[in-house]
């Protein structure tokens, strides 16, 4: 067993009082806030209050604070951005063992191969100091969940034994802090059975209990009811404040906006906690709401808990604090409850259905946050609502992206926001976005001149794997605006160095008016090309436009292509356009014979982050972001949140 | 670029809303190095109707109100409703709930006011009753520093952000004990953010000054009057201070 030593109270309080008065540290202890408790920074050892039951907030808090800076800029520069740099170490004491799981979980997550360097500067710069539970809140179930006692993750934890505290030595940092600043004794043998027999005795005095606990037996369960009627039902008591997911020490969900001070000087970037509870978390900057039902949100919750996070990392993400028990006034948020109505229902189904295994390679190492500077090159209006800007990095290296690949594009004081590439991979450093004037970042870019500056995070995301077109026909459609992204993936296959790899290539294209048809010119060139057919057709046509395509949906496209030139077993087809358009086109796909597994789309969804962290662009168990946006449509043909 | 124009009106209103801006004090200086103020009757004598933003403090409550907004609105390129009583009508709707003779009769007696244009009310309209509002600057008062974010987003040129999610997400962030817990009826749950909770924080319950978001049903929320001991007629009566709406009222 781990080093341990031990503690009178009036040495505990001496060395908290140390650690005060050294002010090397910001001491953060648990205090009493009117009947409940908060973390809060304390001023001597008596504030501190080891004996409390739950925080109303989880320590997450000094990791992922609920408002954080994370870059400062100046608006009377071009570009003038400085990440935050508030680094002052802190000590936290009285850190309940279900929290410093749960922040072990934040670990996995949030340092993962795409690190996020605000919060991995606060978690090194930060001591643990944990305290055995003393009294259970009447609303965890933390012994279920076996969080109600750790042997890793802190620094140093205490345990309140015979009016003394044992103090286990977790790491060199804690042993160093104890040498530095305590009195302690040793523990004898007996002290140790102590710990170990008021963890076990500890078990008892939870009332709320999982029925169903262990391992990833909330996942299969889950999956097993995904359409079960209790998500309905008890929904229909939800407020939709979130209170749930804003107390919840595995909630880290979060927001990004400029904030801007009044003279329009300068400002800052800011990342706030968000919540899957609250409506507006899916929305795009076209104003579509990916899921609209509140029955839907709060199944995502308990899923993202249960069954996301669990096949992904091979935890339950929730720790058993009840936290969310205690915030919810209708009292539908707890876990426990919702698991426990399920274990009725039981039923087992494939746990990982809803999530798609896959390794993620990142090329670009750094910071996941601070976007690099590109030059505005050439703007280009294509048509009355789109105009493609080129831009080109100022370091003068290529963007090195693949087609289907997007980046984040900022303008600072007034967001970012995902775009994807239109032009194909080149060794040149420029690069083409086309962009639909919709939102706030959008209108502001229109206002922009060549020579401006703005940022660029990426490429992101997943994009073509040009590889499996080898030797194949290939069939592009693209709807609206989904022809900016495919444009890059048409060019590339077209490039005179790749055109011999691949055979026949059908391109379809459907557009609401003639007007708003994208790439006029390109398209005239790819029609010239050998093997290559381009049919186009509009929603309407008014009198007066010039047209020589057809009117109709892109669906009605399929019955004129002419299936000689390609072998639907031997071919790829590629799907980029709106939410509506998938189902129709993959089942014109099928009924031509294109296998399912040769079908690849591109999905669009609110990639805030684009690194797999905010949760906004979750679709089911995957990261649209991360593991998309472009898809094998076998993967996720199963998924229901994909083509809902 | 030439700083935008920006007026300030008054209709049926308290105008804590507009001193609530007067009272940026130094920051003042920041405020007009991006507009230029032309009309602002609480800090300044002059007046212009030359202006490119119209801002809106009160409620719409006589038919010479309503001329005034339209003349208003037809000047401004962008009008903002500034307040409770602008943006959602506030307490000037309690009213709204009587027959508006026998609130003049109630208020002002045997007084002769019959053929006076100034007391020729109706009942109490919100400002996007009568004119289209672009943007809203909800609370009673006004939040500043909400305030400041609208202003900046104007300039800017963008939409300005404002909260479509509750008090309750602030409330939690600034980990404040639940009013409920401490037996208050707060309409944080269902109330529009973007004031930093600053009520709850400061141990009083939310009054719906921002806007209901969503007023839930009986059958939603009627486990949870039980719970705190409230009938679902008091959360009712707790809405009306801000939010008083007549349609409502029909339908029951």
């Amino acid at each position: 067993m781990a080093n341990v030593k031990i503690f009178s109270k009036k040495n505990l309080d001496a060395f908290v009082d140390s650690l005060i008065q050294d002010k090397k540290y910001e001491v953060v202890g648990v205090k009493s806030k009117g009947k409940r408790f908060a973390f809060d920074t304390i001023d001597s050892a008596e504030e501190l209050r080891l004996d409390y039951d739950i925080t109303i907030l989880p320590p997450k808090k000094y990791f992922l604070p609920q408002y954080e800076k994370l870059m400062n800029y100046s608006l009377k520069e071009k570009f003038d951005v400085k990440p935050d740099n508030e680094n002052k170490p802190r000590i936290i004491i009285g850190m309940h063992p279900y929290d410093i799981i749960a922040l072990q979980q934040t670990d996995k997550y949030y340092l993962d191969e795409q690190k996020d360097d605000f919060y991995e500067k606060r978690r090194k710069n930060t001591i643990i100091i944990g305290v055995d539970i003393q009294n259970v809140s009447e609303h965890s179930f933390a012994s279920s969940m076996n969080t109600h006692f750790t042997e890793s993750g802190f620094d140093l934890m205490l345990t309140n034994i015979d009016n003394k505290y044992a103090v286990t030595i977790g790491s060199k940092k804690g042993e160093d802090l104890l040498n530095k600043y305590a009195k302690v004794d040793d523990a004898k043998l007996s002290d140790k059975e102590k710990i170990n027999k008021l963890r076990q005795n500890l078990v008892s005095k939870y009332k709320k209990k999982v029925k169903v606990s262990g391992g990833k037996s909330w996942s299969s369960l889950l999956v097993a009811n995904y359409e079960n009627s209790i998500w309905a039902e008890r929904s229909s008591k939800c407020l939709e404040c979130s209170s749930c997911t804003m107390v919840c020490p595995t909630c880290f969900c979060y927001d990004v906006h400029d904030d801007l001070s009044l003279n329009l000087a300068d400002g800052q970037r800011v990342r706030t906690w968000d919540g899957c509870l609250l409506k507006d978390f899916t929305k795009v900057g076209s104003g579509e709401v990916f899921r609209n039902d509140l029955k839907d949100r709060y199944r995502h919750r308990f899923f993202r808990k249960g069954n996301y996070l669990a096949e992904r990392y091979d935890f339950i993400a929730c720790v058993g604090c009840g936290r969310c028990a205690v915030a919810c006034l209708p009292n539908i948020a707890s876990p426990c409850d919702v698991i426990n109505e399920l274990s009725h229902f039981g039923g087992e189904d494939k746990p990982d259905k809803y999530f798609i295994k896959q390794e993620t390679k990142i090329d670009e190492k750094g910071t996941i946050h601070v976007p690099r500077q590109a030059t505005i090159k050439k703007i280009q209006k294509l048509t009355d609502s789109e105009t493609l800007f080129e831009l080109e990095l100022n370091d003068k290296k290529p963007l090195g992206h693949k087609p289907g690949q997007f980046v984040e594009l900022s303008i600072f004081g007034v967001g970012e926001a995902p775009f994807g590439i239109s032009s194909p991979p080149s060794n040149e450093p420029t690069f083409d976005v086309v962009v639909r004037k919709v939102g706030n970042l959008t209108s502001k870019l229109f206002t922009l001149k060549v020579g401006d500056y703005v940022g660029i995070r990426g490429p992101l995301g997943n994009g073509f794997d040009v590889k499996q077109f080898e030797g194949k026909h290939i069939i592009f459609v693209s709807g609206g605006t989904g022809m900016i992204p495919m444009r890059s993936l048409i060019e590339h296959c077209l490039d005179k160095k790749n055109r011999d790899k691949y055979k026949y290539m059908k391109i379809l294209y459907g557009a609401k008016r003639p007007s708003d048809v994208l790439f006029q010119d390109k398209i005239s060139s790819w029609e010239k090309c050998k093997d290559v057919t381009c049919k186009l057709t509009v929603d309407s046509c008014q009198n007066g436009e010039c047209w020589v395509g057809s009117v109709g949906l892109i669906t009605n496209l399929f019955p004129k292509l002419q299936v000689e030139h390609i072998e639907p077993k031997n071919t790829m087809a590629v799907i980029i356009g709106p939410p509506v358009m998938f189902k129709f086109v993959i089942k014109c796909l099928q009924t031509l014979g294109v296998p399912e597994a040769n079908i690849l789309v591109s999905l669009e969804r609110r990639m805030k982050c684009g690194v797999g962290k905010c949760g906004h662009c979750q679709i089911n168990g995957v990261y649209c972001c991360k593991e998309g946006p472009v898809f094998n449509y076998s993967q996720i043909k199963n998924l229901p949140e994909a083509f809902k | 670029m030439s700083k935008p124009r920006v007026a300030f009106f008054d209709f049926a209103s308290c105008e804590g809303c507009q001193l609530q801006i007067a009272d940026l004090e130094e920051e003042v200086l920041d405020l007009i190095s991006i507009v230029d103020v032309v009309s602002f009757r609480e800090v300044m004598k002059e007046h212009s109707d030359d202006y490119d933003i119209a801002i809106i403090e009160g409620s719409i409550n006589r038919p010479m109100d309503e001329e005034r907004i339209k003349q208003i609105r037809e000047k401004a390129k962008i009008l903002v409703a500034l307040g409770a009583c602008a943006a959602i009508g506030g307490v000037n709707k309690i009213r709204n709930q009587w027959d508006a003779e026998n609130v003049k009769k109630d208020v002002y007696g045997d007084a002769k006011i019959n053929d006076n244009k100034y007391f020729d009310v109706y009942p109490t309209k919100a400002v996007d009753e009568v004119v289209k509002v672009d943007y809203y600057v909800y609370g009673c008062p006004i939040n500043r520093d909400e305030f400041k974010k609208v202003v900046t987003s104007l300039v800017m040129g963008k939409k300005p952000e404002i909260p479509t999610y509750p008090v309750c997400v602030e409330c939690k962030k600034n980990e404040n004990v639940c009013l409920f817990e401490l037996g208050k009826f707060c309409l944080g749950p269902i109330t529009r953010a973007g004031c930093n909770a600053i009520c709850p924080t400061n141990g009083s319950p939310c009054d719906g000054c921002r806007g209901i978001l969503r007023k839930p049903e009986i059958e939603c929320i009627q486990d949870v009057l039980d719970r705190y001991n409230l009938t679902y007629e008091e959360m009712k009566n707790r809405c009306i201070m801000y939010n008083y709406s007549k349609e409502e009222c029909k339908n029951e």
